[in-house]
């Protein structure tokens, strides 16, 4: 057995400790809530300390840092997984009540379950879900490609009209400000196509100035979106990083305690 | 001849078509498309996880080296501890598997946002004015006036006065340039998926139907 | 007059659709053929790959799904064609749990049919999809093998020729992030940042705006920002290969370029629909002061 300090150090902090706390969590309620916060504490503290201690325990090979790193990522898999539990819970009840548009949780729960399914049975074959040796696709993929790849791509799609419908109805230059987003607007749309070439094509002697124009125009666009774009792009990253950067002290300390059901903290 | 669609592009084809049809009026083969896609979306989901992270980081190293791996059965327990909070009453035990899920990834989460960008920015808008020729005023200068501008309209913690509302106000324009900028290019994303769409259709699907290659 | 502007500001949005869908589904029938034109940010992209000597190592991560692939698939297929015609090695991943592992797969399959001569194992890998985005590249910054213990097929890593000589992200040239959405800013904000790897980004058209503060910052190499990113790096290849010159004027298949007549005319189908808007607006709301002066 492989007992590198790294993995028993975080067996201790996030397998035993935890185990502890639930044992004493049935006897003490004032502990459901502490417990978790303190083991939290440990697994937000660990990345952040391991770019200021380059230490072997901590961040080298065998160290904390990197073993977290990859249990985590499994950990993210099953979190990824949570909200289906929610989906099926909610879609069995309109079935089974015959609850308003039931037949659409029925669809839903058709596709979830011959997807997942053929996704489970790829893993327990050991087929995958890509293709097979012989370069044939399984039938998760063949799924994934006529049924997934359309239907997210359409529902996607429909926004392209409703985005043309709302530069028509809602895009007004009622003051200043919506002035300038109107004319940034007109100007990055017309500067990121060859609009000029199109428009004089049927003029073939205008062309070669239509060309020249659509340069300046070009550049012109590159300049808005580097310099006026890019700095108020800056300005909003700066400004949301250092929220988070706070938030994260915040859930890290145990102030926050929202996303455990514990209330908003203070 | 070019060969006729397959079954697959009928399908894709059909499900795309009920899809566009909720632009005319919501219908029913729209829900149905609708209800299919987040079905098939969150069966994808399954598929995936479990095949590409679950199998080969946690299942596979398990069953075929467990000496070098036995410390992956904790995050193995802790994502079944996850599914705790759906049992009622002792839904409290959840809490440590979230609590070590959401402290690890905000705790990434803070050395990338300081790291990667509080401080690249910060260091980019912080740029020397000295020469005044057109690149200076046109790039350097409009550049720092707009940082400070946009922070200043977002510093909440102060009430403002007459200069910083001033200078908020010039904020905003720079932060109209960005949301109008924003607006076209959304446009050009939006189309290039209606691009897609109307491409498989009429060249995977209604040309091959009609007998053109 | 009041009349018309009313009708004309009420009417039925459908109108509007179809113009929009005539405005797409013409070009595509009846291609035009307009030129495209480079940016610095792309070309210094290309020239960065451009530049890298063979058996050097990319990393193409596939971080978008179905919902933006026009845009970001001819990106993903131009980069990797350049990088298999200068035979650099191309360990192709997915970060994006929507349809990035698909999207990967029917790209490397497509591209790779067309060189025949490249082979998998030695010249590029498909290591698959991920969960953990963040996590993932932590892990990559120093050892791969932590987050990705096998390929796409569950072979291990050991077993696969070309990865004996790739530990960690350290040794990559390049990781050229084709991303909607976070996951291309963690690359650039986490990755690069903390592992030095150097990044392109291809990103939607919808994200582009924000890469242009990274991109000023220095924290990227180059940039392809949505399908007109796309159809500069088709020209950019078509212009140094030959053979991929031949190869974008002749398919069959989508390209960005094809895609750019089309994005054309919408552009100008809204630009009018602007100005329409807004010039009935007005005379409406000059109407309005009018009637209230009297």
């Amino acid at each position: 057995m492989n007992f590198e300090f790294g993995r028993v150090a975080l067996v201790v902090l996030f397998a035993l400790l935890p185990i502890v706390g639930i044992a004493l969590g049935f006897f003490v309620p004032a502990l459901r809530a502490r417990g978790p916060l303190f083991v939290a504490f440990f697994a937000g503290i660990i990345p952040i300390l391991s770019l200021y201690i380059p230490r072997q325990f901590l961040s080298g090979e065998t160290g904390m840092r990197p073993r977290l790193d990859q249990w985590l990522i499994i950990v993210y898999g099953f979190a990824l997984l949570l909200g289906i539990v929610n989906v099926i819970q909610n879609g069995t009840r309109k079935i089974a009540r015959r609850e308003k548009g039931w037949p659409y949780s029925a669809v839903l729960m058709t596709g979830l379950f011959i997807t997942g399914g053929l996704g489970i049975w790829g893993a327990v074959s050991g087929q995958g879900i890509t293709t097979l040796p012989d370069g044939s696709g399984t039938p998760f993929k063949w799924i994934a490609d006529h049924f997934f790849l359309p239907l997210q791509a359409t529902i996607f799609a429909l926004l392209a009209f409703f985005m043309a419908s709302a530069a028509f109805r809602a895009f007004r230059a009622r003051n200043t400000e919506a002035t300038i987003l109107l004319a940034a607007g007109i100007l990055v749309m017309a500067g990121r196509v060859p609009l000029l070439e199109f428009l004089a094509a049927p003029f073939p002697p205008l062309q070669p100035a239509a060309a020249g124009a659509s340069q300046g125009l070009g550049k012109l666009t590159e300049w808005i979106m580097q310099t006026p774009n890019g700095a108020a792009q800056s300005g909003i990253i700066i400004g949301a990083a250092l929220g988070a950067a706070s938030m994260a002290i915040r859930v890290i300390l145990g102030i926050e305690r929202g996303y455990l059901g514990l209330g908003g903290g203070e | 001849m070019t060969p006729m669609p397959d079954i697959g592009t009928w399908v894709a084809a059909l499900l795309t078509l009920f899809a566009l049809s909720f632009l005319y009026k919501d219908n029913p083969l729209f829900r149905f498309t609708e209800s299919m896609f987040a079905g098939v979306s969150l069966g994808y989901y399954v598929g995936t996880t479990l095949n590409q992270t679950l199998v080969p980081n946690l299942i596979k190293p398990l069953t075929h080296d467990f000496n070098q791996n036995w410390d992956l059965l904790v995050p193995g327990l802790l994502g079944l501890l996850l599914y705790m909070r759906y049992v009622p009453k002792t839904g409290w035990v959840a809490r440590y598997a979230l609590g070590i899920y959401v402290a690890y990834y905000i705790g990434l989460d803070f050395t990338r946002r300081i790291h990667g960008e509080v401080l690249p920015q910060l260091g980019r808008a912080i740029v020397p004015l000295s020469k005044l020729d057109s690149h200076t005023i046109f790039y350097s200068l409009v550049f720092a006036v707009g940082v400070f501008s946009v922070l200043i309209y977002f510093f909440f913690s102060k009430e403002q006065d007459a200069v910083t509302r001033r200078i908020a106000r010039v904020g905003t324009w720079f932060l109209m340039v960005s949301f109008g900028a924003a607006f076209g290019f959304t446009v050009m994303g939006r189309v290039a998926l209606l691009i897609g769409r109307l491409n498989f259709l009429i060249l995977d699907w209604i040309y091959p139907l009609i007998g053109i290659r | 007059m009041a009349g018309f502007v009313d009708k004309l500001l009420n009417l039925d949005r459908r109108w509007l659709f179809l113009l929009v869908f005539i405005g797409v589904a013409v070009p595509i029938i009846l291609p035009i053929g307009l030129p495209v034109t480079t940016t610095g940010s792309t070309r210094s992209a290309f020239e960065y790959i451009e530049a890298l000597k063979p058996g050097d190592y990319v990393i193409i991560s596939f971080d978008y799904g179905p919902s933006s692939a026009p845009e970001n698939d001819p990106m993903a297929e131009g980069i990797m064609r350049q990088c298999f015609l200068k035979r650099i090695r191309v360990v192709i991943l997915a970060l994006y749990q929507l349809g990035g592992l698909q999207l990967a797969s029917n790209s490397i399959a497509k591209v790779s049919a067309e060189f025949p001569n490249l082979k998998y194992g030695e010249d590029y890998v498909n290591l698959g999809y991920k969960d953990g985005a963040a996590a993932v590249m932590k892990r990559m910054g120093d050892d791969i093998v932590g987050a990705f213990p096998a390929d796409v097929r569950g072979t291990p890593l050991a077993q696969i020729p070309m990865m004996k000589g790739l530990r960690s992200l350290r040794q990559v040239s390049v990781v050229v992030t084709v991303a909607t959405g976070l996951i291309g800013e963690y690359w650039i904000t986490q990755a690069h940042q903390q592992s030095g790897v150097p990044v392109i980004v291809g990103p939607t058209a919808v994200g582009a705006p924000k890469y242009y503060a990274y991109l000023n910052a220095g924290q990227l190499v180059g940039m392809l920002g949505g399908m007109k990113g796309a159809a500069e790096y088709e020209k950019l290849l078509a212009a140094r290969y030959p053979e991929l010159g031949r190869f974008y004027r002749s398919t069959r298949a989508f390209t960005a370029t094809k895609g750019m007549d089309a994005q054309t005319v919408i552009h100008f189908i809204i630009i009018l629909f602007i100005l329409i808007g807004n010039v009935a607006f007005m005379s409406r709301r000059a109407a309005q002061k009018k009637a209230a002066a009297r």
